[in-house]
Order: C-alpha cells, then sequence, then structure tokens
C-alpha cells in the first residue's frame, strides 16, 4: 500500500508472497478493509452504532478510505504522487477521528465513575498534550529530503499520530488497571484491537519515517496490513461475539468482629 | 535511526503492557471468588501516629539533624507500607463493590456504587500520598499531609460495612482495625 516505488502494479505473480502486489499484499489490503464496513453494517443493522458512534464513523471511514486509496493504487494511469497527496489528507482526517474515538473510550471508562470521571478528562487532557509536544520533537528530527514533501511529510505523521494513540491507549490500559475499572466488554475490545494497532504502527512508521529498511520497505507495509486485520477481527469478535457472563457469587465478605468494629466506629463518629 | 530505535522499544513495550493488562484482566474475572481473602487489615492507629506532625515535630526537637533524618525515613518506610496495604484494599473493595453493583436490591446495588466511589477514591488519594511520601523521603526535613487519606479510609470502612450488611446481614465485615 503505502510504497513510494509504485511502478509494479495489478496482481504480481512473483516467488514471494512478501512481495508489494502480491496476492497476500492485496489479500491484507482488501480483506480487513471490506471486513470493516462489514462490521459497520452489522452495528447498524443491529442499532448498535449508536452506542459506538465514533467506532462507527471510523469503520465506515477506513473503508471508504480503502475504497478511494486502493484504485489509486492499483491504476496505473494515476501518478503515484496523487496517492501520496490523498493519503496525507486521508491521514489527517483519520488522526482527528480517531482522537475523538479514544477521546470517547476515555469518557466511557472513566465516565461512570464519579469519582474518576474528572480524573479521566484531566488524564487525556495533559498526557494528549504532553504526547503531542513528544510527537512533535520527535517528527521534527525526522529527515524531509524528497522531492515531493508529502511522502515523508505523510510517513512523520503516521508516526506522530502513532505517538500519540498509543501513548494515550497504554494510558488507558495501564489507569484502568491501577483502578481495577469494569471495561464495558465493546469498548475493552475496541480499545484492545486500537492498542495492538497502534503499537506495531508506531514501530513501523518510526522506522519508515527515519529513513531505515529503506530497500524492505514491502515488509514494514505487510507489517502493517497484517496487524490492521489482526485489529479487524478483534473488534469482529469483541463487538458481535457477546460476553460470557461468568455467574458472580454473592461477594462473601471477610469474617470479622462487626460488633467491635461497629463499636469503634461510632466512637469515632462521637469524636 | 537512534529516534526510530528508541520509538520501536517504546512501541514494543507498550503492546506488551497492553497485552499484558488484557490477559490479567481475563485471568482477574475468572479469580474473584476469593476477593475476601486478599484484604488485609490496617492499624489506622498506628497509620495516624506515624503520620501525626505532632510526633513528628517532636522527633525533630528532641534529635540531632542526621539522626531525625534516619528516624523519619524509617517512619516514612512504614508510612508507605500502610498506604500501600489501604490502597490495595481500595482495589480489592473496587472489585467487591463491582460484582455487586449487579445486585436485584435496589439498597445494595446504592451501597455497592458507594463503596466503589470511596474506594477508587482512596485509590486516588493513595497514588498521590505514595508519591508525596516518597517525595518527603527524598527530603525528610520537608511536611507531610497524610490526614485526608486516614480520612478516607475511615469513610470507605463505613461504605464496606454497610455493603456487608445488606448483602449479607449475618457476617461480620472489617477491614480496618482500630
Amino acid at each position: 500500500m503505502f510504497l513510494e516505488e509504485r511502478g509494479c502494479r495489478g496482481i504480481v505473480r512473483g516467488d514471494s508472497m512478501f512481495e508489494a502486489h502480491s496476492f497476500l499484499w492485496h489479500y491484507l489490503w482488501v480483506a480487513p478493509n471490506l471486513l470493516l464496513g462489514a462490521l459497520g453494517g452489522i452495528l447498524w443493522r443491529r442499532g448498535v452504532h449508536k452506542e459506538f458512534r465514533t467506532f462507527f464513523v471510523y469503520a465506515w471511514f477506513q473503508a471508504v478510505q480503502w475504497a478511494v486509496l486502493y484504485p489509486i493504487d492499483v491504476i496505473s494511469s494515476i501518478p503515484a504522487a496523487d496517492f501520496w497527496r490523498v493519503y496525507w489528507l486521508s491521514s489527517l482526517l483519520e488522526s482527528i477521528i480517531v482522537f475523538i474515538l479514544i477521546s470517547d473510550i476515555f469518557a466511557n471508562v472513566f465516565g461512570s465513575y464519579a469519582a474518576l470521571a474528572h480524573l479521566g478528562k484531566l488524564l487525556i487532557r495533559w498526557a494528549g498534550a504532553l504526547l503531542l509536544i513528544t510527537a512533535t520533537a520527535f517528527g521534527a528530527r525526522a529527515p524531509i529530503d524528497h522531492p515531493f514533501w508529502f511522502i515523508p511529510a505523510s510517513h512523520v505523521l503516521q508516526e506522530a499520530m502513532y505517538v500519540v494513540v498509543s501513548g494515550l491507549i497504554l494510558l488507558l490500559f495501564v489507569s484502568a488497571a491501577y483502578f481495577r475499572l469494569a471495561w464495558n466488554h465493546r469498548v475493552f475490545g475496541i480499545a484492545l484491537g486500537l492498542g495492538v494497532s497502534a503499537c506495531v504502527h508506531l514501530a513501523t512508521w518510526a522506522v519508515m519515517a527515519n529513513g531505515g529498511l529503506a530497500e524492505k520497505r514491502h515488509l514494514l507495509d505487510l507489517v502493517n496490513l497484517a496487524t490492521f486485520h489482526v485489529a479487524v477481527l478483534i473488534w469482529f469478535y469483541y463487538l458481535l461475539v457477546p460476553e460470557t457472563v461468568a455467574r458472580k457469587p454473592l461477594v462473601a465478605l471477610p469474617e470479622n468482629n462487626l460488633a467491635v468494629w461497629n463499636r469503634e466506629l461510632e466512637r469515632l463518629l462521637q469524636q | 535511526m537512534t529516534l526510530a530505535i528508541i520509538l520501536v522499544i517504546a512501541a514494543v513495550l507498550s503492546l506488551v503492557a497492553i497485552l499484558g493488562v488484557a490477559i490479567t484482566r481475563s485471568l482477574q474475572i475468572s479469580s474473584d471468588a476469593s476477593l475476601a481473602s486478599q484484604i488485609r487489615p490496617v492499624d489506622v492507629e498506628a497509620f495516624r501516629n506515624l503520620a501525626d506532625p505532632v510526633e513528628d515535630a517532636y522527633l525533630r526537637s528532641r534529635l540531632p539533624v542526621a539522626e531525625f533524618r534516619k528516624v523519619r525515613r524509617a517512619r516514612l518506610r512504614a508510612l508507605a507500607a500502610y498506604v500501600r496495604t489501604a490502597g490495595k484494599n481500595a482495589a480489592v473493595l473496587v472489585r467487591m463493590g463491582q460484582n455487586a453493583l449487579a445486585s436485584n436490591d435496589a439498597a445494595t446495588a446504592e451501597a455497592a456504587q458507594q463503596l466503589v466511589n470511596q474506594a477508587l477514591l482512596l485509590r486516588r488519594n493513595a497514588a498521590h500520598a505514595l508519591l508525596r511520601i516518597y517525595a518527603a523521603m527524598a527530603w525528610p526535613n520537608s511536611h507531610l499531609a497524610a490526614a485526608p487519606i486516614l480520612d478516607r479510609y475511615n469513610q470507605l470502612s463505613g461504605a464496606a460495612m454497610l455493603l456487608g450488611r445488606l448483602q449479607n446481614p449475618a457476617v461480620p465485615v472489617r477491614i480496618a482495625v482500630w
């Protein structure tokens, strides 16, 4: 997908399945996006899209983004530079949607607890700002040395986006674990898929943005595509398979001397 | 490429942490039955004594500076141990409260909600207090206010007791030793 050398188009009957435009490459670009579009459709039909509005928008955006970028990439008469122009623009839109999605996830996880609702807002604001500064600092050091500035700029934008996204998702998981918060099954799945995808994409885009593995870019593309496929499967599982609710026994509170406890508590209250 | 390597390492560590939390979450769901046994009693009186600024002022006036620092650090270490235990108890109570939230009995569900909120506040305050305690250990002459933690713990004990009563009036409950 994200190749700078895009001379060879269509399905390559090469020796390696790991080459660009191989059958595997096409499958990994087409299948997850179609699946995600289908997932959006299923959510709509079941009426669940109202509950996960931003994820629904995200799913459809990804599908539409693919529907635009894939033909541009495959049709040989369209210049490669056009692909990157469209890609750069769609990445910007994607960043905005993903940040709104993460903000919604934070609100869902922390918002149901009065004691933590404010903390959740503070966390996403301050951590988001800090991560954005960090991402900018990393991005500023990356080389922009291509005749078409939007190609390295796209790499840097992706790197910056995934610095923020993976940082926020990590913060979400760690803070929810610290406070032992009970996740909504579906929200957990959305966050998990997003987290796995963001971490792997961060690693690959960091290498690309800093000029690493120049001869093996197609492998990094395949890693990105495969990871996104895994994320889509995670979303499919968590959003469509009902949660198996283990019947929890009534909490057996520790045996102790309630009489003494009561007496001492009353004494404290009277102080 | 150094920046890329730093980011790749950060990405791998983040992925491991996220997957670790996800796996731990699924394991926790299956071990909820043994929650109550995880609660450790906290001697609030001893905690109160350790957190008392008057005690610190007395020690400061009586001991040479070097000796005071040594004693203060030892007291702060003990204080941190109490706060950690209180924080862990709060974490257990969050889960116990969450389990009880689904109760059909409105009073039990309300008590559970109250317990969860108070336990979460304590958990948050415990983290905050630990930061302050560790900072005080670095600068033993600084002042430390841990009283809010104690007050929150008292409230939490009351909420847990109420929930315990509602769920099972026959079983006595205690999360603090007075």
